[in-house]
């Protein structure tokens, strides 16, 4: 077989053949899906969303969304407001769920002001404010929805990942890991400090909620310090909101 | 000062075999001989060296969403960012053979010794490893793009000799026959990866040890006082060997 | 054996122990580190090399007699690479929970070495059907290691299995935890993936002696 196909001529026909073909097909299947895939991306923060506000089908241990078909009358029927913060500017967008947390924290870095979206949700009369993060974990990127209440105390959170260790890290999105957020306070003696990650609170069943810290997961410390940088950055952009909210 | 600091945590923070276990196989399988394992690990930096950085204009200005805003504005909404393993993977293996053909033709000698490990390069998952990473960390310049590759690369070959100098030296050791050969490499680089596995406190600040290890902890400083036991061995054995090839 | 020549079944049953990918031809290693510290991952990930292995192979068997040879790496890692890319758009659009399970070892799948080492050593010289049932065999092979090691790690690191806790609650103190055992947290890390994996190797070499090296 070493005869034919060894000449250049061939290499390069052959090379240029396979561009083609794979280019082509990868094309396809890219455009004729996207707007499928588009569509799961959506349902999923609203499902994301509504999850950190506590608004799911959780069972005793494990986390479910509401489900795919009934998640857009839920998403409209429990979030009140979407509020897009620029600066001290406060407007109101009702897509600013689809705001895309990673392009805005580039283009920031580019010089520009950054849009924070923030969602207002209604629960059996209490009022949840729900603000996207994001952030870097061991492998890849990392991120979730926290909702809090006025004073900024963690009232649920939702965190997800592109590609962290499985039962590691990956672990940031277990029941176990997310609940420990629930009742959490950002703030500390009238300033914010975010929430750590420690290994070495002595809480492990995280009776103490105003230290600030929740409990690692055993094995995955770069992603959890992941969680803990993106809470403290993202949330720190918040507080100046929160605080107008007192004022008034 | 950037440079610096991504240099060295690329080399030994994240280490691509100790910390992101990143091609193994070529280091597993090619390690039995220390000449071997240098001129492996050499081809694996220059190969990193280059794909890392080509990637990373590859990524900005044809990849990320946005990327091919230099084509004209209304090309600002493409994202082919689908196509990044396949992009990543074809420069890696075009350079790789690239670099075959141009040894070939130019330095005989020099592909004698380095030309067999080039198609190992091509599977070797530290390399795309090493344009992933580069993805999803987002280095911001081409120049720290290579420092990293470069980093990436010097980790690597590092983590390739120590392991051939203990394989070397492991032979006349009275090892139970089972466990020769490939069963010890893979408990001694166990060890070794824990060992490294300290250097990660670099990275954090190192102010927050875990009480809840402490069983692990007093078994890390024995393996540790061991791994420092087996790098001087190594030193030792890097100059035997170098004085024999002389 | 009606189906399979003895021969063939062979190329089945040799990657189980004799020729097992892991413990013998050191290939895909990397991955058998990066996700065994959970079972359910171990799985998961053994299916989708039994899937793209298999495809794989018959599909560069098929393309055997065109491939020019100086190119022949790459077109091995695009045909992987376009197969997996493929497969996680379709599952991103029609699966979209199963895509975010599968979607972390996307990469670890395109660069996992058994996948090259199989298309290099056997499929670049055999017809389709031996070649499917040699990836087959290689991945089961190596889906076995992966789930020795898996069921391992989980059971001794977080004393669950599959996400069950069937060794007791370790926070409430009940079953095996009511007498003080501890789980060890460091068979989570990836250390003792390498160590596990050397004592399964020293099991298998110490029951076929053939095996040892000297």
């Amino acid at each position: 077989m070493s005869k034919r196909t060894d000449s250049n001529l061939y290499t390069v026909l052959f090379a240029a053949g396979m561009v083609l073909v794979v280019g082509a097909l990868l094309a396809f299947f890219a455009s004729a899906l996207k707007p499928t895939i588009n569509e799961n991306k959506r349902i999923e923060k609203q499902q994301n969303i509504l999850y950190a506000m506590g608004v799911n089908e959780n069972d005793e241990t494990s986390a479910i969304f509401v489900s795919k078909d009934k998640v857009a009358d839920v998403f409209a029927k429990y979030i009140t407001k979407q509020l897009v913060i620029q600066g001290s500017k406060v407007t109101e967008d009702a897509k600013a769920y689809l705001i895309d947390v990673k392009k805005e924290q580039t283009s920031a870095k580019e010089g520009n002001e950054r849009r924070l979206p923030l969602f207002v949700g209604e629960k059996d009369g209490k009022t949840f404010y729900i603000a996207p993060i994001r952030g870097k974990g061991l492998w890849d990127a990392i991120w979730g929805y926290v909702a809090m209440d006025a004073d900024m105390i963690v009232q649920g959170a939702y965190f997800d990942h592109k590609g962290e260790t499985a039962g590691l890290g990956a672990n940031i999105k277990q029941r176990f890991f997310m609940d420990d957020f629930i009742g959490e306070h950002l703030m500390k003696d009238g300033s914010f400090k975010g929430i750590t990650i420690s290994k070495s609170n002595n809480d492990p069943k995280n009776e103490d909620k105003t230290d600030n810290e929740v409990d690692a997961i055993a094995g995955a410390t770069i992603t959890g310090d992941g969680v803990s940088a993106m809470i403290k950055s993202e949330l720190k952009k918040y507080v100046s909101f929160f605080n107008t909210l007192k004022t008034n | 000062m950037e440079h610096i600091e991504l240099f060295f945590k690329s080399i030994f923070i994240d280490n691509m075999v100790f910390a992101t276990f990143l091609g193994m196989c070529s280091y597993l399988a090619v390690s039995k001989k220390v000449s071997t394992a240098v001129g492996l690990g050499a081809a694996v930096i220059f190969v990193l060296a280059v794909t890392v950085p080509l990637n990373w204009l590859l990524d900005q200005y044809i990849l990320k969403e946005g990327a091919l805003v230099w084509l004209g504005p209304e090309y600002a909404e493409y994202d082919l960012s689908f196509l990044s393993f396949i992009l990543f993977i074809a420069t890696i293996a075009t350079m790789v053979q690239l670099v075959e053909i141009i040894v070939e033709k130019f330095s005989p000698s020099l592909y004698n010794s380095l030309g067999i490990f080039l198609p190992l390069i091509a599977v070797n998952c530290a390399i795309l490893g090493g344009s992933l990473f580069m993805q999803s960390r987002e280095i911001p310049s081409l120049a720290l793009a290579t420092t990293y590759g470069v980093g990436s690369g010097i980790g690597w070959f590092l983590a390739i000799l120590a392991i051939a100098a203990i394989r070397e030296k492991i032979r006349y050791s009275s090892i139970p026959a089972p466990l020769r050969g490939l069963g010890i490499t893979f408990i001694v680089t166990g060890l070794m990866a824990i060992g490294f596995m300290s250097f990660g406190g670099m990275l954090t600040g190192g102010d927050e040890e875990a009480p809840k290890e402490k069983v692990v902890s007093s078994k890390k400083v024995e393996n540790k006082e061991d791994l420092k036991a087996k790098e001087l061995k190594k030193k030792e054995l890097a100059n035997n060997s170098k004085e024999i090839q002389e | 054996m009606g189906l399979l020549s003895k021969k063939d079944a062979a190329l089945i049953t040799d990657p189980f122990a004799d020729n097992n990918p892991i413990t013998i031809q050191v290939l895909g290693i990397c991955s058998a580190l990066a996700i065994t510290a959970e079972l359910k991952a171990s799985i998961v990930m053994a299916v989708s090399v039994l899937f793209v292995l298999g495809a794989g192979n018959v599909v560069i068997s098929l393309m055997r007699n065109i491939i020019p040879s100086k190119i022949r790496i790459i077109v091995q890692l695009i045909v992987v690479a376009t197969l997996v890319i493929i497969v996680d758009q379709v599952l991103k659009a029609f699966a979209y929970e199963l895509s975010k399970t599968l979607g972390a070892f996307i990469g670890l799948i395109i660069t996992n070495c058994i996948i090259m080492g199989r298309f290099e050593a056997f499929a670049l010289a055999n017809g389709p059907w031996r070649s499917f049932l040699d990836g087959i065999g290689n991945a089961l092979g190596y889906g076995v290691i992966l789930i020795i090691v898996g069921f391992f790690r989980e059971l001794l690191g977080s004393g669950t299995l599959l996400g069950f806790k069937v060794l007791g609650d370790p926070i409430e103190k009940t079953g095996l935890y009511a007498f003080g055992y501890e789980n060890n947290g460091f068979m989570l890390l990836a250390p003792m993936a390498l160590i596990v994996v050397g004592i399964i190797i020293w099991i298998q070499r110490s029951r076929n002696v053939a095996l040892i090296e000297d």
